[in-house]
């Protein structure tokens, strides 16, 4: 039997996976860079977000490693929810939500345990309060540090 | 078709990529703050001529206006500090019913009133009955206008230190000052031709100095308390025997607190014929005749030891919150009680974690606690200054140590009001430093409870009868006093306090506002 190997079906079979590799690569670079602290802090909005993370221990981490869940079926759609309402809350001048919502702080402190899981395995440190940050506040943005020290006006 | 398609596609893909890309700069930790620059001129004193380029600021600020609500025991009816049992506006049911009788013969014994927003600040200054309105001349220094206006500037230009020991009324008519235009505004706290932060005031730069501090070296968060404590802050005159008499000076050579302040007024008044300076005082008491020590609104000293204060947060991170207006994030300009917002959104730029209800609460716990042992403390100053009165009028029998006693006596009198008076002129009813408010408190009590058992002990317990009992029956608080009533020798003698003044002599109002209505 003869393989056909110039025929136009492999030279799309090929073209086919090639242009699909490019988009997986791309899509997979876009998610990276999405997730990522110049991104989030591409919208003023977030500067005091980004400025406490780029000051803090974590900064080395990008945003959504702690701001959206790992497990990629789960992330694809939070991060589009997430992102949608961010762009429409911008674009009507609003502040950005004053506090997280109940889903973000979920999925935040599941992160927490993911990587802080062994640290935390022979203690009950899950039982007292509801959220790791409840005693380790300024992991959430240095919330009690001056004013001055995370932020300035913008106009 | 097929090829719009794509193109338009691409077209899309171009531009999202561009997108993400546009999100490339990292962030910069080290806060750029914005700049300006104006066409104003550094000496701009009107607060009008920057509404064009700051119309957001400006709008904010003139919620100052605002002269209506009240909180619990604070907010922006200037109702009469003393009175309590009048409605609103005239009274409020945390009034300090005493404080005529503390004030007794000083100016702040005709009238005394809640403070409020910045943009009444020269209003409120005309009409107050402390300086005299009935004569020409006010007889006080035109130091008062120190921290009303941002015409001290031009002021100090024009007559250096001469200025101070004029007399208040001489800058008084309206063509010496607009009085909504140029009342404390934006050029106390900015350099109106860049809008950086910058000091106006001579006292608070002359203590810079002494203290060895260069504002241009000062962090922003630093100056965003001290432009605050250009004004909200304990001050004093200088007396003529060490240096430009009528001089403001801010007392913290020795430290912040009421021990510090009032160890620091133990000099600093007239020189004695050894060189030396004697004891500062204020006024003397006219019922028992101490020398006193008033206290004015420390607002930065009781703060900045507190539990906020110590911790770096500023006064502008409460009182001038971030806030988003047309999509621009500004400080709010609007300084007034925190407590007024519902939704606490000051507080919680920080305290994330609480509801707006459990932080009123936590500030009322304090605030309760803290007003209350005040009344106490007031009560306790009452009974040492009428027991140093008894003991100076007593014919009876005399502890041998006397003279030595009523001296220790009339020193706890001085000391126990200085300390109850920096609480009670403070303006945020114990929460800036609930732990220094309620201390100063019972150091005040004590002072004042061994003030009058020395001067019992001093008359060999004479006195002590006429002590026994309600403080309120013995010494009634003095509701209604002003410089008016002080011409009618008939309201003198409603009180026991009040028949210890002399009349004034019978005179028709000179000033009203800033019209002078009759020549003399």
């Amino acid at each position: 039997m003869k393989i056909p190997c110039n025929g136009s079906w492999l030279k799309i079979f090929l073209g086919g996976l090639l242009a699909g590799g490019v988009l997986a690569a791309v899509l997979a670079w876009g998610m990276r860079v999405t997730d990522s602290r110049p991104f989030c802090a591409s919208c003023h909005v977030m500067q005091e977000a980004a400025v406490t993370h780029k000051a803090s221990t974590h900064a080395a981490l990008a945003c959504n490693e702690c701001h959206s869940p790992a497990n990629l079926l789960v992330k694809l759609p939070f991060k589009a929810k997430e992102g949608l309402r961010d762009v429409i809350a911008n674009m009507q001048g609003r502040d950005a939500p004053l506090l997280p919502g109940v889903a973000t702080r979920d999925v935040i402190n599941e992160n927490c345990k993911s990587c802080h899981s062994a640290t935390n395995m022979n203690v009950a440190s899950m039982d007292a309060k509801p959220y790791c940050t409840d005693c380790h506040r300024n992991v959430a943005h240095m919330r009690s540090k001056p004013i001055s020290t995370r932020t300035v006006a913008h106009d | 078709m097929t090829s719009r398609f794509i193109h338009g596609s691409c077209i899309v893909l171009l531009f999202l990529g561009l997108t993400t890309l546009s999100g490339c700069d990292d962030v910069d930790t080290k806060l750029q703050t914005p700049t300006y620059s104006t066409n104003l001129k550094e000496d701009e004193t009107r607060i009008s001529v920057f509404e064009k380029d700051f119309p957001l600021q400006y709008a904010s600020y003139m919620k100052n206006n605002e002269s209506e609500v009240m909180t619990e025991y604070k907010g922006s009816v200037p109702f009469r500090k003393n009175d309590n049992v009048n409605p609103l506006p005239r009274g409020w049911k945390h009034a300090q019913p005493y404080l005529k009788n503390l004030w007794l013969g000083y100016p702040f014994m005709y009238e005394y009133n809640e403070a409020r927003g910045h943009t009444h600040a020269v209003t409120d200054f005309v009409n107050i009955d402390r300086i005299n309105r009935y004569a020409v001349k006010g007889t006080l220094p035109a130091t008062c206008w120190n921290c009303k206006t941002p015409k001290m500037m031009s002021w100090i230009k024009e007559y250096g230190d001469a200025f101070w020991s004029k007399d208040v009324n001489a800058f008084r008519g309206k063509e010496a000052i607009n009085a909504m235009d140029e009342t404390i505004g934006c050029a106390n706290c900015h350099d109106p031709r860049t809008m950086e932060l910058r000091p106006y005031s001579e006292p608070l730069k002359d203590w810079l100095k002494r203290s060895g501090k260069d504002w241009s070296a000062l962090s922003r968060n630093e100056k965003r308390s001290l432009v605050c404590a250009q004004c909200h802050v304990e001050y004093y005159f200088t007396h003529k025997d060490n240096g430009p008499a009528g001089r403001p000076v801010f007392p913290w050579d020795k430290g912040f607190n009421p021990e510090d302040m009032y160890q620091y007024y133990k000099e600093h008044g007239p020189k004695g014929a050894d060189g030396r300076s004697t004891p500062f005082a204020d006024w003397t008491h006219a019922a028992s005749g101490v020398p006193m020590i008033k206290m004015q609104h420390p607002d930065f000293e009781m703060f900045q030891d507190g539990p906020h204060g110590a911790a770096g947060v500023a006064c502008a991170d409460c009182h001038m919150p971030y806030q988003r207006v047309d999509g621009k994030k500004v400080s709010s300009h609007w300084m007034t009680s925190p407590l007024k917002d519902p939704e606490l959104r000051a507080c919680r730029q920080c305290h994330a974690d609480k509801t707006a209800d459990y932080l009123r609460e936590r500030v009322l716990y304090t605030q309760k606690k803290s007003f209350e042992q005040l009344l106490l403390a007031q009560e306790a100053s009452v009974r040492a200054h009428e027991a140093v009165r008894l003991a100076n009028a007593w014919n009876g029998e005399k502890d041998p140590r006397h003279d030595e006693l009523m001296a220790e006596a009339r020193e706890m009198v001085r000391k126990g009001q200085l300390f109850w008076d920096y609480v009670s002129a403070e303006n945020s009813v114990g929460f800036h430093n609930p732990a220094k408010t309620l201390d100063t408190l019972m150091t005040s009590l004590e002072c004042s409870n061994k003030a009058v058992a020395l001067a019992a002990q001093a008359t060999r317990y004479g006195i002590s009868p006429a002590l026994e009992g309600d403080i309120k029956e013995i010494v009634p608080p003095i509701l209604e006093f002003s410089r008016k009533m002080q011409q009618d020798p008939a309201v003198l003698q409603t009180n026991p306090w009040l028949k210890l003044l002399p009349v004034l002599p019978t005179a028709e109002q000179v000033w009203q506002g800033q019209e002078q209505v009759s020549a003399r």
